[in-house]
C-alpha cells in the first residue's frame, strides 16, 4: 500500500484574548491508501483542528500535509471533510436529494440517489433536513461526502451527538461503505471503543499542545461484527491500552 | 355557527372591554357632531364620513383614485426590491466594496425623504419618473440593509461545506447567501412596501395631479372633510390589507426558515 | 479615532468621488449647469445661507418644534407602553384601539390637522406628536413584556411595589427596544416637521427649501437639501452616541 497522506510537523498556534494559544505542537502522522485512521486523544487536544488541517479549511502554522506528495494549502481534490455539526452542515431550504447532489459540480442525480440508497435513505429523497432524526440527518451528510467520489474522507466526531444504539448502527454503516469503496478514511472520535472498532490503526495526541504520542496497530481481525468483534480479546486489550492512556493524569 | 361559537370563546370579558373603549370614542365622536357641542366644517360625523366612503365606491371614484396610487407604489416598490436585492447581495458578501459604499448609504438614508423631492424635481420633472424614484429610493433601505444582514447572517458551517466540497464564488452566492438571506429579505421586502405606500402619499400631496395624496390634499383646499377622512380610511385599510397579504406569502415561502428555529 | 477615520476613508473617496465628478460634468458643461447640481455653486450659496439670520430662524424653528412633539411622544409612549407592558387588563383595553390607529399613515393626517389646528406650530406639534407616538408606544410594550421574568421575580423576591418594579427593572431591561423604537421615532420626526413646513411654507428649513424651489434658486435650493443631510446626519448620530451610553450593558451591542 502506497502513502497516500503525510502529515509532517504539523503545528497549530492560535491567537485568543488571553495571548496565543498553541493548539498543536508538533503532528507527525503517515495515513496509507485505503487505509482508516482514527485519532483520539483528551478532549480540546485539537483534533479537529488537525483535521481541519489535512482538509485544508484551516492553514497550519507551520509544517506542511502532503496529499501523494503535493502540499495542501486549500481544500484539495478528492478530499472532503464532514462536519461534527451535521445537522447545521445541511441546507434546511433544500431537499434530501439535492443536499446530496449540492457538493457537485454537475448534477448527476443517479449517482446521488445510489449513494442515497447505500446510505438506506432512498424513501427520504423529497423531505427536508429538519424532517429527518439526527441519525438520518448525518446518513445524508455521509452520502453527500461520498457522492463527490472522494479519495479521502475525514470525519470529525461524526457520531458524538447521537445515541448510542444509533452510534452503533453508523458505525456499521461507515465500515460497510468503507469496505465496498476501498476509500481511505481518517476519524477523530473521543469515543475509544469506536476508534478500536472501526479502524486499522489508532493515533493517539497529548494533551495541548499536542504532539502524536503513539500510533497503535490494530489487531483485530477483519470482517468485524458489532457484538462479536467488541469482546474479542485483542479489541479489549487495545481498548484496554488506550482509556489507560488517556485516563492518566497530565 | 361554528365560525359564532368560535369568535364568541375568543371574547374574554376583558377584551369585550377592549372594543367597548373603540365602540365608546366612536360613539363619543359621532355624539359630538350631532348635539352640536363642535361645530366645524373640519370636523365630519363619523356616520357622514362613511357615507362619503360608500359613494365613492359607488361612483368607482375611488379606483380612480387609488389605482393610480397603487401603480406607482408597486413600480417603486419593484425598483427598490431589485436594486435593493442586488446591490444587498454585493455588498454583503463583500466586506471592501462595502466598506466603500456605506458612509453614502448612511447619509442618504437619514436625510428626510420629502427633502429629496425638489431637488428631483428640476432633475426629473413632475411626472410619473420623479414620484416612482423617490418612492424607490425610500424604499431601497430597508430591503438593502435587510439583505446585507441576511447575506452576513449565512451559517459559517454552510460557508465551509462549501470550501470543502470546493464550490466556486459564483454558486455560494447564489446557493447558500441568498437562500440564506431570504427569511432577512422578505421582512425587509414587507417594511419596504409599507414605506412605498406612504411615500407614494407624500410624493402626491408635494407634486402630484393624481392618486391618494393628492386628492386628500385637493379635498383639504376643498375644506371637504368628509372625504378627505375617508380617503384617509380606506388607505389605512389598503395599507393594512397588504401588510397581512405579504406577510401570509412570507410565511408560505420560507417555511424551512420558521421549521429550522422550532427544530434547533 | 484614527482607527475609525483610516475604517472611513474609502467610504469618504468614494463620495469625494462623486462630489468632484458633479463639479466637472457642471464646468465642462456636460449637464444644464443651472439644474444640476453644481458643488462649488453649492458652497457658495451654503455660506450665504449659514451665515444669515434667517437660517437660525428656520433651524431654530424646525429643531424646537421636532424636540417638543418627540420629547412628548416619548414620555407618552413609554409611560403608556410601560403601563400596558407590564399590567396585562391596561394592555387588552386599549390595544384594539392602537392596533386601528396604528395602520393609519401619519402623513396622510397632515391634511386634517391643517383643516383643525391651522398652519402654526400647533399643528406641526401634533403631527410629530403622532407620528412618533406608535413606534416608541410598540417598541416599550414589546420590551416590558419581553422582560426576563426572572428579573422581575428577584423584584418580586425583595418586595419591592409594582411601581418601583417597573422603573427600576422594566425600564432599564426594556431600554435597548424603547431606544430602537425611539430611534425610529426620530427619524420620522424629523420626515413630518419638513414634510408640514413643505406643504405649509411658513417657518422652517422645509419651507426654505420649497421657497428656494419655486424662486427657482436651484443651487441654493440643494444648499438647504445639504443643510438638512447635515442634520439629519447630526440627529442620527447623537442618538447614536446617546445610545452608547445609556446602554453600554446590553449584549445586543
Amino acid at each position: 500500500m502506497s502513502e497516500l497522506l503525510q502529515v509532517r510537523r504539523v503545528a497549530k498556534t492560535f491567537d485568543a484574548r488571553e495571548g496565543q494559544v498553541v493548539a498543536l505542537r508538533s503532528i507527525d502522522l503517515t495515513v496509507l491508501k485505503g487505509e482508516f485512521v482514527s485519532i483520539v486523544g483528551p478532549s480540546g487536544c485539537g483534533k479537529s483542528t488537525l483535521l481541519q488541517i489535512i482538509a485544508g479549511l484551516v492553514p497550519a502554522s507551520s509544517g506542511e500535509v502532503l496529499l501523494e506528495g503535493r502540499a495542501v494549502v486549500a481544500p484539495p481534490e478528492g478530499v472532503v471533510y464532514l462536519f461534527q455539526q451535521y445537522s447545521r452542515s445541511l441546507m434546511p431550504w433544500l431537499t434530501v436529494e439535492k443536499n446530496v447532489q449540492f457538493g457537485l459540480q454537475n448534477a448527476a442525480p443517479e449517482r446521488c440517489a445510489h449513494f442515497l440508497d447505500m446510505v438506506g435513505l432512498a424513501d427520504f429523497r423529497a423531505r427536508y433536513p429538519w424532517e429527518l432524526s439526527g441519525g438520518m440527518q448525518q446518513r445524508v451528510a455521509i452520502a453527500r461526502a461520498l457522492a463527490a467520489e472522494p479519495r479521502v474522507l475525514l470525519l470529525d466526531e461524526p457520531f458524538s451527538s447521537v445515541d448510542a444504539l444509533t452510534r452503533l448502527d453508523l458505525n456499521g454503516l461507515i465500515m460497510d461503505l468503507w469496505t465496498r469503496t476501498g476509500i481511505t478514511i481518517l476519524l477523530v472520535t473521543h469515543d475509544v471503543e469506536e476508534a478500536v472498532y472501526l479502524s486499522d490503526r489508532v493515533a493517539l495526541l497529548t494533551r495541548r499542545p499536542a504532539e502524536v504520542a503513539q500510533v497503535f496497530p490494530n489487531a483485530l481481525p477483519r470482517p468485524r461484527s458489532p457484538v462479536d468483534s467488541r469482546e474479542d480479546s485483542r479489541f479489549l486489550a487495545l481498548r484496554h491500552e488506550l482509556l489507560t492512556r488517556l485516563l492518566q493524569p497530565a | 355557527m361554528f365560525t359564532f361559537l368560535r369568535v364568541h370563546h375568543l371574547m374574554t370579558g376583558m377584551q369585550l372591554r377592549g372594543f367597548a373603549v373603540v365602540i365608546g370614542l366612536l360613539l363619543l365622536w359621532e355624539l359630538s357632531v350631532r348635539t352640536g357641542a363642535v361645530r366645524s366644517e373640519s370636523w365630519p360625523a363619523i356616520s357622514t364620513i362613511l357615507h362619503a366612503l360608500a359613494g365613492g365606491f359607488r361612483t368607482e371614484g375611488w379606483g380612480a383614485v387609488f389605482g393610480s396610487s397603487l401603480y406607482r407604489m408597486t413600480a417603486g416598490f419593484l425598483l427598490a426590491a431589485v436594486v435593493g436585492i442586488s446591490l444587498g447581495l454585493l455588498l454583503g458578501a463583500s466586506e471592501r466594496l462595502h466598506r466603500i459604499v456605506n458612509p453614502t448609504l448612511e447619509i442618504v438614508r437619514v436625510l428626510p425623504g420629502p427633502a429629496l423631492i425638489p431637488p428631483l424635481i428640476f432633475l426629473l420633472g413632475v411626472d410619473d419618473a420623479l414620484k416612482i424614484a423617490v418612492i424607490a429610493i425610500a424604499a431601497v433601505f430597508p430591503i438593502l440593509l435587510n439583505t446585507i444582514a441576511g447575506v452576513k447572517a449565512a451559517d459559517p458551517v454552510h460557508l465551509l461545506v462549501a470550501r470543502t466540497f470546493r464550490v466556486p464564488r459564483r454558486r455560494v452566492l447564489l446557493e447558500i447567501q441568498l437562500p440564506s438571506a431570504l427569511p432577512y429579505v422578505f421582512a425587509g421586502c414587507r417594511i419596504s412596501l409599507g414605506i412605498a405606500l406612504i411615500v407614494t402619499v407624500v410624493t402626491e400631496m408635494l407634486a402630484g395631479s393624481a392618486g391618494v395624496g393628492y386628492y386628500i390634499v385637493s379635498m383639504q383646499y376643498a375644506m371637504r372633510a368628509s372625504e378627505m377622512y375617508a380617503a384617509i380610511i380606506l388607505l389605512s385599510a389598503i395599507g393594512y390589507l397588504i401588510n397581512r397579504l405579504f406577510l401570509a406569502v412570507e410565511q408560505r415561502s420560507i417555511r424551512w426558515a420558521h421549521r429550522v428555529e422550532a427544530h434547533v | 479615532m484614527t482607527g475609525r477615520l483610516k475604517a472611513l476613508a474609502p467610504g469618504l473617496a468614494f463620495i469625494a468621488f462623486w462630489i468632484a465628478a458633479l463639479e466637472i460634468a457642471a464646468r465642462a458643461g456636460w449637464v444644464n449647469r443651472v439644474f444640476s447640481p453644481y458643488p462649488s455653486e453649492i458652497a457658495a450659496r451654503m455660506g450665504q445661507v449659514l451665515g444669515s439670520p434667517a437660517f437660525l430662524e428656520a433651524l431654530g424653528s424646525t429643531v424646537g418644534l421636532l424636540a417638543a412633539g418627540y420629547l412628548l411622544a416619548c414620555a407618552a409612549g413609554i409611560l403608556l407602553g410601560l403601563a400596558m407592558g407590564y399590567h396585562r387588563p391596561t394592555y387588552t383595553l386599549f390595544e384594539p384601539t392602537l392596533e386601528l390607529l396604528r395602520p393609519i399613515p401619519k402623513p396622510a393626517l397632515l391634511p386634517p390637522l391643517i383643516l383643525l389646528l391651522g398652519l402654526g406650530a400647533a399643528m406641526k406639534i401634533a403631527i410629530i406628536f403622532l407620528g412618533a407616538l406608535f413606534p416608541v408606544l410598540i417598541n416599550t410594550i414589546q420590551g416590558a413584556r419581553t422582560v426576563d421574568p426572572v428579573l422581575v421575580d428577584v423584584a418580586r423576591t425583595f418586595r419591592r411595589g409594582s411601581l418601583r418594579t417597573v422603573f427600576q427593572v422594566i425600564l432599564p431591561a426594556s431600554l435597548p427596544l424603547i431606544l430602537a423604537g425611539m430611534r425610529v421615532s426620530l427619524g420620522l420626526g424629523l420626515i413630518l416637521v419638513i414634510l408640514s413646513e413643505m406643504l405649509t411654507g411658513s417657518d422652517g428649513l422645509g419651507a426654505k427649501l420649497v421657497d428656494a424651489q419655486r424662486a427657482f434658486r436651484v443651487q441654493e435650493m440643494y444648499a438647504w437639501t445639504v443643510v438638512l443631510a447635515a442634520l439629519g446626519l447630526a440627529l442620527a448620530l447623537s442618538f447614536d452616541a446617546l445610545e452608547r451610553r445609556l446602554i453600554f450593558w446590553s449584549s445586543k451591542r
